[in-house]
């Protein structure tokens, strides 16, 4: 028999019935079907079911998402090198990195799964698998400069008040990843604002710099040609080779991540084309106006789409399928909105550079609504049958 | 002939598609009515354990509508009354006597020329007393067709409620006479008859072609009478609809034509690695005559997505013809959501054996443990009537029984979709058919 079936079969009395552990039987549980999926024998029709479970459904999410980790802790430690004048080899560069990151991906973890199992035990439920993509999602928004402590009141204000008391995942109106964030960006906004701070060669101190979106060009120059100045090229941005929160820099692994959770059916497609969509179109009529040559109103499409957290955003966050739509017509509404209320925030709010966070956050508050709304059209076309 | 069109449904091939060939069955030592697969019926015992009877008796009735019967499939003696929890009855079991062969009950016949005149009220009488009204199902329940409603049309369907169902071609073999004396039936009952075959059954067939009006692609269950309607459909009143099987048809002409109760079924067993022909047996045959050997971790079910699950001891329903023999995989998996799955069957993407369209074999295990909806809109993506079953879902949960049904919850056809697609594992096809039953209990 399989060693770690036996150490689990062995150890399970002391976590079911009335063994000592009994109030950490959701986390036993948790670690058990992590191992050994379950497959129970079905006792209604039909007596037949998909090999698709929720595990492997949000295990895709994270598969998306590893890439752009492992880019995070690489650009992490070769912002550092950079803002120090020095040249880091790629394993210096992600070394550098990953001490910064991998301590906040643990605390997340750590103090998510800590409130999912207090609420599991006392509502006697199952740790629902939704918040192994909260936990790895919230990291990656945050910069890596951020004090671990924000970390974990944020994540902890995102499971709790985002999330376990509507009932737990399922049954949360808003993305739990994204309201932990804006906790964090409205109460320490020195920690995570526009000015992002990049790591420096002492761990104690941080050098900030300007992120691409809060750029604005000197009187009579173009932003397009001081953002290439800058280090904002249009190269950099897509690569993501500029600072920013861990996770958003690189459009083109966001896009990837979208690409292959396209097509594994994962997230819906209507959702990412419609965004994409909406931003460029919003961005594209801003940048037909005139004037405003020296701000980002001038700077045309594709730098929207490659600067800032918007794929990232519409990629992993605005895909969430339960603060989402749950009909196609509402979702190519609820993504073309979250494009146009980006560049809306980004373009027309002085106070606030980026915009997808609040974007996303604005749409799931609608999300039921554009529901309740597709959901009466249709019904209305039927025969009626009552 | 017309096409209709369908795009949601599940399109996998399966495994233990049966022979064309038919092998006939020796006669059984005990035939049985259950009445498990009767939807909605209060039944009314009309005969005691001890009794004898002959082919042809009534064995019970139906409370709501007391002509419609339920009669013996063989001659010989009760033997016993099976009932369930809650004496709810199970099957009336039929020892055979062998040596006195079939001795039948005579009912009237109706001829050919006869049936072109005869009146509404004779022909269900015919059929009441010959206990094969019943075959006729009214929408949207499904229950027993009501015998003074005239319907706007009857769907009759050459295939049957399981992917692997008994093949049309083995159904009306011979019996091309009798099919169209049901037909010309139908007419006296209806202005508007509709018969459906799915494509790949259609291409086989060979007189039969003609009586075929609509043809529906080879995807469960864009044959069932349900989804055709759902198509057809153009006013309210179509609502009340009826449907009958090509089978139970015949068995109808059969009656009327004869004047004696007919008992020949056409019955698939279905075994994943197995080939096995179609059988020819009486009806209310024993489960376990049909499917000789049996895998005890798996489960026999007459219809793999909406039958219902049998145990060997007992005996095959009047409405069912098909028996899936499903296994259990295994209980457990390691690392079961990370694998790639060469051989998994899905209708999602997240196997690799989605690339690939050889049959499947589908097993009897849940493949995971139930959780909350995640409004991942896989059961809207698949429902063949395109309902929205985690909407309604959602309806009846918070006691909107108005809602759910502007949203069409009537014309849900349990096809068992929704349910064995969700990732959640949430009992959808569960909750919407049990809301639909309380709704039509209501409605009594």
């Amino acid at each position: 028999m399989n060693p770690i079936k036996k150490f689990l079969d062995s150890t399970e009395k002391y976590f079911t019935g009335n063994g000592k552990l009994k109030n950490l039987e959701p986390l036993f549980d948790a670690t058990k079907t992590f191992f050994f999926l379950p497959s129970p024998k079905i006792k209604q029709i039909p007596f037949v079911r998909d090999s698709l479970d929720l595990k492997r459904y949000m295990s895709f999410v994270i598969l998306a998402l590893l890439p752009v980790v492992f880019f995070g802790m690489y650009n992490t430690g070769y912002q550092s090198g950079l803002a120090s004048g020095e040249t880091y080899t790629v394993l210096k560069c992600f070394l550098t990195g990953a001490r910064y990151v991998v301590p906040i991906i643990l605390v997340t973890y750590a103090a998510g799964f800590f409130w999912e199992t207090l609420f599991a035990s006392i509502r006697g439920h199952k740790i629902s698998e939704g918040f192994l993509v909260t936990g790895l999602l919230f990291p990656l928004t945050l910069p890596a400069t951020i004090p671990l402590w924000q970390v974990a009141l944020g994540i902890s204000f995102g499971v709790v008040i985002g999330k376990e008391i509507f009932g737990g995942t399922g049954r949360n109106f808003l993305n739990p990843a994204l309201t932990g964030r804006a906790f964090l960006y409205f109460s320490y906004p020195v920690s995570i604002s526009g000015d992002i701070w990049i790591i420096g060669n002492t761990f104690a101190d941080g050098v900030t710099g300007a992120t691409a979106l809060s750029i604005i060009a000197p009187e009579g120059e173009k932003i397009t040609a001081v953002l290439s100045d800058s280090g904002f090229s249009l190269y950099n941005l897509f690569f993501g080779f500029v600072p920013g929160s861990i996770g958003e820099t690189s459009a083109f692994l966001c896009l990837a991540g979208a690409g292959f959770l396209i097509i594994t059916r994962i997230a819906n497609f209507r959702i990412i084309i419609g965004g994409i969509l909406g931003l460029i179109i919003t961005s594209t009529l801003f940048f037909l106006l005139p004037d405003g040559s020296e701000s980002w109103l001038n700077a045309g499409p594709l730098y929207h789409l490659c600067a800032g957290g918007f794929l990232f955003g519409i990629s992993f966050m605005a895909t969430d399928p339960v603060s989402a739509p749950g009909t196609n017509a509402g979702r190519w509404i609820f993504g073309f909105l979250i494009g146009f209320l980006t560049i809306v925030i980004r373009l027309a709010n002085p106070a606030y550079v980026e915009g997808i966070m609040l974007a996303i956050l604005l749409m799931n508050v609608f999300a039921p609504s554009l529901d309740h709304i597709v959901l009466k059209i249709t019904a209305s076309k039927r025969i009626p049958n009552v | 002939m017309t096409p209709l069109i369908l795009r949601k449904g599940f399109k996998i091939p399966l495994t233990g598609t049966p022979d064309i060939t038919a092998i006939r069955l020796p006669e059984p030592e005990t035939v049985a009515v259950p009445a498990a697969d009767i939807p909605y019926i209060r039944p009314k015992i009309l005969v005691k354990e001890g009794d004898s009877v002959k082919k042809g008796t009534a064995l019970f009735s139906d409370k709501r509508n007391r002509s419609v019967l339920y009669l013996s499939p063989g001659a010989g003696v009760v033997k016993k009354i099976l009932f369930g929890p809650r004496r709810k009855l199970i099957e009336i079991i039929i020892s055979m006597d062998r040596e006195n062969g079939d001795d039948a009950v005579n009912f009237d016949v109706l001829t050919r020329e006869n049936l072109k005149t005869a009146p509404r009220s004779t022909i269900v009488k015919h059929l009441q007393n010959g206990g094969l009204w019943q075959g006729f199902r009214q929408f949207p329940s499904k229950d027993t067709a009501a015998d003074e409603h005239v319907p706007p049309m009857i769907i009759v369907s050459l295939n049957g409620n399981d992917p692997v169902s008994p093949f049309p071609e083995v159904i009306l073999e011979k019996e091309l006479d009798y099919f169209e004396y049901g037909l010309d039936l139908l007419r006296q009952l209806t202005r508007r008859v509709i018969v459906t075959c799915r494509q790949g059954s259609f291409d086989s067939l060979k007189g039969a072609k003609t009586f075929v009006t609509h043809t529906l692609p080879d995807m469960y269950p864009s044959w069932d009478p349900g989804v055709v309607l759902y198509k057809l459909k153009q006013s309210v009143e179509e609502n009340q609809s009826w449907c009958v099987s090509a089978e139970h048809l015949i068995l109808m002409a059969k009656l009327l034509l004869n004047g004696e109760y007919p008992v020949k079924r056409v019955i698939t067993v279905t075994r994943s690695d197995d080939k096995i022909p179609h059988i020819i047996a009486r009806q209310g045959s024993p489960v376990k005559d049909l499917i000789q050997k049996m895998d005890s971790s798996g489960v026999i079910t007459t219809g793999r997505f909406n039958g219902r699950s049998v145990d060997p001891r007992f005996h095959l329903g009047f409405f069912e013809n098909t028996l899936n023999l499903l296994h259990g995989g295994d209980e457990e998996e390691m690392f079961g959501f990370l694998m790639p799955g060469l051989s998994k069957p899905t209708v999602s993407k997240t196997f690799l054996s989605c690339l690939s369209l050889s049959p499947k074999d589908l097993d009897c295990n849940m493949h995971g443990e139930e959780r909350a909806c995640i409004n991942c809109g896989y059961c809207t993506k698949i429902c063949p009537v395109d309902l929205f079953p985690s909407f309604i879902m959602k309806a009846l949960q918070s006691d909107d029984i108005e809602g759910a049904l502007n949203l069409g919850l009537l014309d849900c056809v349990r096809c068992g979709l929704c349910s064995f697609t969700c990732p959640s594992k949430i009992e959808l096809t569960k909750h919407l058919s049990d809301e639909m039953d309380a709704h039509f209990k209501d409605k009594e």
